[in-house]
């Protein structure tokens, strides 16, 4: 690490430092603290310091005061010795978490703002990470990732569909569910009932499998041929829109996707160009079916299987697409409520349901809102906090609002301008 | 009672009883070794309503015989017999009598009769418990009528899900950490049926798999992520885990698995072989780790796409098994 970027690193750290001084007393310790394991990412080397434990929030608000992490994580299991390796913990059951992230989405944006540099090679791209490196084959890369309002947008659209498959289908109530924003590119949903705690990690695959309608199958939901009368014909039938559960997203979500979809969006299915032109052309009919019945073979010239990818397609439009991992993992840390991200300088914080379409984490999740920093910007693009827009920036050094000015720092793209 | 001897009546009437093992009389000690033997031999168990206290009681002594025994394959084999035995009874029962046997097991359950066919609304925390080992995708959670967190069901759905209950209430009863000490008479009597069962398994069982390491049999999913490792390409945490515990399981050394990875360009050997010798159970736990079942691996978006073979398995280690018999490499019998 160059002597500039260690330079920077501690003046990072000061500032969030000062924000854990002054803020201590905003610190939500989770419910059960004692039962709790808890890490801390620190600055220097990145290390995680895990098998922390505490007995009340004065310890947890002290440790962030002494250690300064750059990230705080707690664990969403509960444990009878939090403090002492994994094998021994003994493991009590633990909260239903789900993380929706922007890298799991994809994006108008086509993540545009993001670059990656081949680990191996050395080649560089901007855009969506590669599954491996056009060059020469390499799988790893270092990326910069970077937090923009069409990610966060889609997150949101994301987590608005988690929501509501957790009230309707699984009945939570409002109580048991939090709503997070990560400091970041997304949203985390804590679900605290004692319903789930013992949930292993197969039954919580098959909650992830729900959310992202992995293994759904159409023809369970009621999308089958059925035989007319005497006559030989087969109808095809189906869910209708105020169907619950799965059949009724299979009904909307082909619902909403018939009412939009453009030729080249019904060739990207797979379907046959006579089936499109029909589509489009009756389009008006199709949609107005739902109103009295469903549409499902209703339209000469759209075969059953014509009608299934339709269908497939319209659910999976539906589904919520959340990190698989995080939920099936019994074990996870998770970042603490009203602590700071390091890659950003943001705050975790919770969001409530009523309203959340019109929360703005560029406002609200600002940690640091006094003063200014002097910084020198290497590279980084137009972006927006609170009201005011900055940038694009490209070597150049410039004066900005505390948290815009650590918001580059934290990610790298700027360095400090020595003040003496 | 004589039905479901696992209901606390049943038990509550053996211990009211005050029967000791010493004690029974032939007709129980017959008929509990009548149960073990239809389990092990035939996978079902028959129900005899004649006598209900023979009934009644052969069960506990059923189950303390197949616990004095360490054979694992044994003990699955037995719950599963008498799990299914009380599907077939539940099936033909009253909507009443089934709640009756829920409550055994405390599931939050509700009868309904506002959406056919459904007749119950089973709380889903209860469901997923039994239903995720169930294999078939009308099982899955996400092919049900899910509504406020109740999942609905028909009658022959919760006896199904019994079974799953009861066998677990079972395989939990016989897995004793204790040694169960048997009187003699009835010792010899396990005896006996723990030979007849291992005639049979021998002939069922094709344990162990070759000694060399047979690529063309890997599935596609590991043959994919063997190829990425071999020419130097990284893997996600669960893929490094799943074609390492594959790897290990169909009987390569830690060292050679280490060897693997050393084309890696951050290959780090004290790391490498510190995690591989952990999942393949040298190291802390003692635990030996098998790959993650193929619908796991689907999930976490491991899965490659299937072929024939993978339409008939869950399992990685299944695949392998299967694929070796067809390409004629003979397997040793243990």
């Amino acid at each position: 690490m160059s002597v500039k970027k260690i330079e920077t690193q501690k003046f990072v750290k000061n500032k969030f430092s000062e924000y854990y001084q002054e803020h201590s007393s905003s610190i939500q310790p989770p419910t059960l603290i004692k039962k709790r394991e808890f890490g801390f990412l620190m600055f220097k080397g990145k290390v995680m310091v895990r098998h922390q434990s505490f007995k009340d929030v004065d310890g947890l608000t002290k440790s962030l005061k002494t250690l300064v992490p750059s990230d705080a994580y707690y664990s969403s299991a509960y444990y009878e010795r939090p403090e002492v390796k994994m094998e021994e913990k003994s493991w009590l059951g633990a909260d239903l978490i789900f993380d929706i992230d922007a890298d799991h989405i994809p994006t108008s944006c086509a993540k545009i703002h993001d670059t990656w540099v081949c680990s191996n090679c050395g080649i560089a791209g901007k855009g969506v990470l590669p599954e491996k490196c056009p060059a020469c084959g390499e799988h790893r890369f270092d990326e910069k990732t970077w937090p923009c309002e069409v990610c966060l947008e889609s997150a949101k659209n994301e987590t608005i569909k988690l929501i509501d498959m957790l009230k309707q289908d699984f009945g939570f109530s409002s109580k048991e569910t939090n709503l997070y924003f990560s400091g970041h590119r997304g949203y985390h949903i804590h679900v605290e009932s004692e319903e789930v705690q013992p949930l292993d990690s197969m039954a919580r695959k098959e909650i992830v499998d729900y959310i992202i309608g992995i293994g759904l199958e159409t023809r369970l939901h009621g999308l089958i041929e059925e035989k007319l009368g005497e006559r030989k014909a087969h109808i095809l039938t189906g869910p209708s829109l105020e169907d619950p559960g799965w059949s009724g997203r299979i009904a909307r979500g082909t619902y909403e996707f018939l009412s939009t979809a453009t030729t080249s969006d019904l060739e990207e299915i797979g379907l046959k160009k006579k089936v499109i032109e029909t589509l489009i052309q009756r389009k008006e009919t199709v949609v107005e079916s739902w109103k009295e019945k469903v549409p499902w073979g209703l339209i000469k010239g759209v075969d059953h299987a014509s009608w299934r990818k339709i269908a497939q397609h319209g659910a999976e439009m539906q589904s919520a697409k959340i990190d698989t991992v995080v939920t099936t993992d019994t074990h996870r840390l998770i970042r603490l409520n009203n602590t700071l991200h390091g890659k950003t300088g943001l705050k975790k914080m919770e969001v409530p349901v009523t309203g959340f379409e019109s929360f703005d984490p560029f406002k609200s999740a600002i940690a640091f809102k006094e003063g200014t920093l002097k910084i020198i910007v290497q590279d980084a693009p137009k972006f927006r906090l609170e009201d005011q827009t900055y940038g694009p920036y490209k070597n150049q050094q410039v004066e900005l609002p505390t948290a815009a000015a650590l918001l580059l720092l934290c990610k790298g793209m700027a360095k400090v301008k020595e003040d003496k | 009672m004589a039905k479901y001897p696992f209901i606390n009546e049943a038990a509550e009437y053996v211990k009211e009883l005050d029967l000791k093992i010493e004690d029974m009389s032939d007709p129980i000690l017959n008929r509990a070794e009548h149960r073990i033997e239809e389990a092990l031999l035939y996978a079902l168990v028959s129900t005899e309503l004649r006598k209900e206290e023979i009934e009644i009681s052969s069960f506990p002594v059923a189950v303390m015989m197949v616990a004095s025994t360490a054979d694992k394959l044994m003990k699955k084999r037995y719950a599963l017999a008498e799990a299914k035995r009380i599907y077939e009874l539940l099936e033909e029962e009253s909507k009443d009598k089934i709640l009756e046997v829920t409550r055994v097991f405390n599931w939050k359950i509700r009868t309904v009769d506002d959406k056919p066919p459904y007749e119950f609304a089973l709380f889903f925390t209860n469901y997923l418990r039994n239903a995720a080992r169930i294999q078939a995708k009308g099982w899955k959670l996400v092919n049900r009528v899910v509504l406020n967190g109740e999942v609905y069901l028909t009658k022959g759905n919760v006896a199904r899900l019994l079974q799953e209950e009861v066998r677990v209430h079972i395989e939990k009863k016989l897995d004793v950490k204790e040694k169960v000490v048997l009187p003699q008479n009835v010792a010899d009597r396990v005896e006996r049926l723990r030979q007849a069962f291992t005639k049979q398994k021998g002939k069922i069982e094709l344990e162990g798999f070759p000694k060399e390491v047979v690529i063309s049999a890997f599935p596609p999913c590991v043959k994919h992520m063997y190829d990425e490792v071999a020419s130097g390409h990284h893997l996600s945490h669960i893929g490094r885990f799943t074609l390492t515990s594959f790897l290990t399981n169909i009987g390569m050394t830690a060292e050679e698995v280490v060897n693997l990875y050393r084309s890696l360009s951050d290959f780090k050997e004290r790391l490498t072989r510190y995690q591989v010798e952990h999942i393949a159970g040298g190291r802390g736990s003692r635990t030996k780790y098998i790959p993650p079942r193929c619908d796991t691996l689907r999930t976490h978006g491991v899965c490659t796409g299937m072929d024939e073979i993978c339409e008939r398995i869950r399992h990685p280690l299944a695949y392998y098994r299967r694929k070796l018999r067809t390409i004629k490499v003979k397997a040793p019998v243990e």
